[in-house]
């Protein structure tokens, strides 16, 4: 399977892009956008699903776009995705399909992980690329100082060293969240900061990803086993300990935690369960510190999961471009209706777990 | 944790769920209703002599029913009365003719329609006392193709015994007009699909008229038809009788008078519901673009408008008085908007998701003695002032049975329900904290003096200083009152006024009968003059000036700069409801929620309508 099941073959492709134009209409036609379907090299859709959303997240697409622009760099995974989203903004034609070989050989070679014909899990894929992309930034910025040091010679090393510079990756994914524990004895509260490019909510059957997140700073309180050592009593003491956002990121990447692993099954099971998510959104488990706490978030793209295990099944995207909704089927791309994204929410019942439903959320800030 | 509750408490005593009062579809399984239109539910009652002439409409999928309602009496009490010829245990043959229809289109859009007999006839079963509902019985069924019904109202003014009008929006954009007890269909309005090809949200009789009604879709578009006219052979052509921030009125231009009369555009995106107030001068509609807009509907002038904390927002109601409006949407919230201000004094939470419908419970909105201390140093406060003289007025007969001697002030506690996609129902106070705090929160502080002299849409001010209980009965009142939802049956209301009060507490019993005496007084009198505007020319519209707009704080839409705004306040500065009860009731998620005067009603996505025994009301198994 990961090959397009939803559409059986893949004979389509021309008469579907001539029919996207077709659909969006030459007026309504955004001007400088192009729709292209990503050509599936077996069980590649993990990978061209996260692809096309992130295409669809502006900002890292615009960062991608001016990195292509910098003078010519040693092939690496950021320059084959450079490479493949230029030729998709430079395409002639609105609508097609582009095979990302490049990019999908540099994937294989680079990590193990990936280099076979299975189906990956998209949000570890998402997580991979980011880290690698922030990763090979910083790598070469630190060449950069590396480089003007030497000329000039006289920089403070260890302080270079210590703070890990800050990537346009950071600047539009990374969000800080608080872990605050509170000891029970001596009342006593810690909050020490994390930093992240996603968040992986579990969930629920019957709920909203507003409650997921609810659900994720809820106070939880450490005890028995899971004692937690308090400096100022130099013992083991029962605690509450609460996430909660301290740093709302640009771009609020939220995993839905759909793999359960089950213990008798020895193996991973999808939940389907049906959590809607709005269009509009804004957090409520946020830190009472948090400078832009209440911002607006706009629903972006949502990576799909269908089928009913992790590896196995298929990866489609549906974003929002221009105001109108475009679902993205490896290289079939078609409009669609923003009331057809409620069949993406995920299945009441309990009995089936084979379902299309929300697995990664993409939200971007209003501001 | 999980498991779905049968029966819940709350200070006034036990809610149980009646198993012989379950309706669904005849074969009682469970529909599967992954992508389908909301489960409805629409009462009404024929005013029949036998007191039992309840019935009641839903949707399941593409089937409509219509079942006689037997809420909380027994079996035999509602086979007595709706047949009127037997005793229980005999048996009763009765007709019964399920029809279907068929519309089905053709490429062309064409809309046919054609009954059937299913059944010839069919043999009630010999009756014991608590059985349930026969459901292989339904007065009235029809089945659709290529369209879906989405939603339902009846016309609770022509209602009797012989014939009822019932409104039937579809999916596909079509309104039919149908009498399930003649089992005609009269009319079909939109038929060609030329008006607007959307599916139809929200259908309403418009209170107080026979012929009038208004038609919402997911376009965002909203039409008022008139029964009595045709909707022509081709497109519509519009002309702007009133434009406003965010909403436009067309009238339609046509040489003879057509359907539809008015084309209301309102804000971007779906319009999810719409709802009357009380007396019926007022229409709250809520959109997907996540604003609550309110409209003088006679007018066509916007009161007032408010914005979701986010997401789209799902459904609306009014109080029993007409003073605040609650809403509920994607944000997971119910939220209370007071109409004289024109500001959020309220939000709450307890639903783990979407909220689908909110209703007020016009029965256990009471008035109580309350005690003395709380109201010290309040004549310092400006809005206890108003508030205070509105009070009085509308706890007038409470005051004059109760407390006639004794000028304490009374304290007002209104009572809302909410269920959600999470499949709990939540029961939500709003009491006098909440209503007048003594110390506005900080920065509501700022607007409690822009009060303006628009009166609550019920009228339950000074303006009404002749209400009383008397109205009851003027001679007026053979006609049953309209109803701004279909969320309680009028009724009850009525004819049981007098004999109610010996099941519930007394204070309780004495502040309801208020309520509906209040408001069935005030609707009658408008009912005539309204009669005489609304069947003639819309030109009244056009002339009357928009002074009263200006009196209300305009505020600019833009949705990203409307938070910390009257608008849409911050979270932090407005209080925080939190639930009386939250239970979880279903499996699937709920779409309905109605208040009667004996019970709960609550409907699920799976097609099973449940009936909840209020606290007392609890049929004893041997009469």
């Amino acid at each position: 399977m990961g090959y397009s099941e939803r559409y059986g073959n893949l004979g389509l492709k021309g008469t579907n892009a001539s029919a996207l134009e077709k659909d969006i209409g030459p007026e309504q036609f955004p001007i400088n956008e192009h729709y292209f379907g990503l050509v599936n090299f077996g069980n590649t859709c993990y990978c061209n699903s996260v692809l096309q959303a992130l295409y669809f997240c502006r900002p890292f697409r615009e960062n991608v776009l001016s990195y292509k622009a910098q003078q010519k760099k040693k092939e690496n995974l950021l320059t084959c995705l450079a490479d493949l989203f230029h030729s998709i903004a430079t395409q002639k034609k609105k609508v097609g399909v582009i095979p990302p070989k490049k990019f999908i050989s540099r994937l294989r070679k680079e990590n193990d992980l990936f280099d076979n014909y299975m189906q990956q899990d998209a949000h570890e894929f998402l997580n991979y690329l980011l880290n690698t992309i922030a990763d090979i930034l910083q790598e070469e910025k630190k060449q950069e100082k590396q480089n003007g040091k030497l000329k000039n010679g006289n920089m403070n090393e260890a302080e270079e060293n210590n703070k890990q510079e800050l990537t346009w990756v950071h600047e539009i994914f990374q969000g800080t969240l608080t872990n605050e524990t509170r000891c029970l004895n001596c009342e006593t509260v810690s909050s020490k900061d994390e930093d992240f490019l996603d968040l992986s909510v579990d969930v629920e059957q019957n709920t909203s990803i507003t409650h997921c997140l609810r659900d994720f700073s809820n106070t939880e309180t450490l005890c028995s086993e899971q004692k937690y050592y308090c400096e100022t009593c130099c013992s083991k003491q029962e605690a509450q300990k609460r996430m909660r956002v301290k740093k709302l990121p640009m771009i609020l990447a939220l995993h839905l935690k759909r793999f359960k692993y089950m213990e008798q099954l020895h193996r991973y099971t999808k939940l389907s369960y049906r959590v809607v998510f709005p269009l509009e959104l804004r957090l409520f488990n946020t830190s009472g510190d948090a400078v832009n706490l209440d911002r607006m978030y706009d629903l972006v793209a949502v990576v799909v999961h269908c089928g009913s295990g992790p590896n196995r099944g298929h990866y489609i995207t549906i974003v929002k471009s221009h105001g109108f909704w475009l679902l993205f089927d490896d290289d079939i791309v078609e409009k669609i209706d923003a009331q057809a994204i409620e069949e993406f929410y995920g299945l009441t019942s309990d009995i089936s777990k084979n379902s299309e439903s929300g697995y990664i959320l993409f939200y971007q800030s209003r501001e | 944790m999980n498991e779905i509750k049968t029966q819940f408490t709350t200070r006034e005593g036990l809610y149980k769920l009646l198993s012989h009062s379950e309706y669904s579809r005849p074969n009682r399984v469970p529909f599967n209703s992954q992508g389908s239109n909301p489960v409805r539910v629409s009462f009404v009652n024929v005013n029949d002599q036998s007191g039992n002439g309840d019935r009641l409409c839903f949707n399941v999928g593409r089937e409509l029913y219509f079942y006689i309602y037997k809420g909380v009496r027994k079996g035999n009490e509602n086979l007595n009365s709706s047949l009127s010829t037997t005793k229980r245990g005999s048996c009763v043959v009765e007709k019964s003719r399920p029809v279907v229809t068929e519309m089905v289109f053709r490429s062309s859009g064409e809309l046919k329609s054609k009954g059937a007999d299913l059944q010839k006839c069919s043999r009630w079963a010999s009756y014991t006392g608590l059985q349930a509902a026969d459901l292989s019985k339904p007065i009235d069924k029809r089945i659709y193709k290529g369209t879906q019904p989405t939603c339902h109202d009846f016309n609770h003014l022509t209602a009797t015994a012989e014939s009822v009008s019932l409104l039937v929006g579809f999916s596909a954009g079509q309104v039919q007009l149908i009498d399930p007890i003649k089992k005609e269909t009269s009319k079909l309005f939109n038929e060609e699909r030329l008006i607007d090809k959307s599916r139809v949200t929200c259908v309403k009789w418009v209170p107080g008229s026979e012929s009038l009604f208004l038609v919402a879709h997911s376009s965002g578009n909203m039409y008022l038809y008139n029964v009595e006219h045709t909707c022509g052979t081709t497109a519509p052509h519009y002309q702007l009788l009133k434009q406003g921030e965010s909403f436009a009125v067309h009238t339609c231009k046509s040489k003879s008078t057509r359907n539809p009369l008015l084309k209301w555009t309102v804000g971007e995106g779906a319009l999810n519901e719409f709802a009357f107030s009380p007396d019926g001068k007022f229409l709250a509609c809520v959109s997907q673009d996540g604003f609550l807009r309110v409209f003088n509907f006679d007018s066509v002038e916007l009161h007032g408008t408010m914005k979701s904390y986010f997401g789209g927002l799902l459904c609306v109601c009014w109080s029993p008085d007409g003073k605040y409006i609650v809403t509920g949407g994607e944000d997971d919230l119910v939220t209370v908007w007071s109409f004289v201000d024109c500001r959020v004094i309220a939000r709450g939470h307890g639903h783990k998701s979407w909220v689908s419908v909110v209703a007020f419970d016009p029965y256990t909105t009471s008035v109580e003695e309350s005690d003395p201390m709380e109201f010290s140093g309040s004549d310092e406060d400006f809005q206890d002032l108003h508030f205070g003289r509105d009070r009085a007025n509308s706890t007038q007969s409470r005051l004059s049975k109760r407390n006639s001697t004794d000028s304490r002030p009374v304290s007002v506690t209104y009572r809302f329900g909410s269920v959600g996609q999470d499949t709990q129902l939540c029961l939500w106070d709003l009491t006098e904290d909440i209503l007048f705090p003594h110390q506005p929160l900080s920065r509501a502080r700022t607007h409690t003096n822009v009060m303006n002299a628009t009166s609550p849409p019920a009228g339950s001010g000074g303006a009404n200083p002749g209400s009383n209980g008397n109205s009851i009965t003027t001679p007026g009142n053979s006609v049953p009152p309209p109803l701004p939802r279909s969320n309680s049956l009028p009724h009850s209301a009525v004819s049981n006024a007098g004999s109610k009060s010996s099941v519930m507490d007394g204070a309780i019993a004495s502040g309801v009968s208020k309520f509906a005496t209040l408001s069935l007084h005030d609707r009658k009198e408008r009912h005539h003059e309204k009669d005489h505007k609304r069947n003639h020319s819309m030109g009244h519209i056009s002339s009357k000036s928009s002074d009263k707009l200006n009196l209300v704080t305009k505020t600019k839409t833009d949705p990203a700069k409307t938070l910390g705004t009257p608008l849409c306040p911050r979270m932090e500065d407005v209080p925080l409801l939190e639930p009386l009860i939250c239970k979880k009731i279903a499996h699937e998620r709920l779409t309905v929620l109605i208040f009667l005067e004996d019970c709960i009603v609550t409907a699920c996505q799976e097609g099973f309508i449940c009936t909840w025994a209020r606290p007392g009301k609890v049929v004893s198994f041997n009469p």
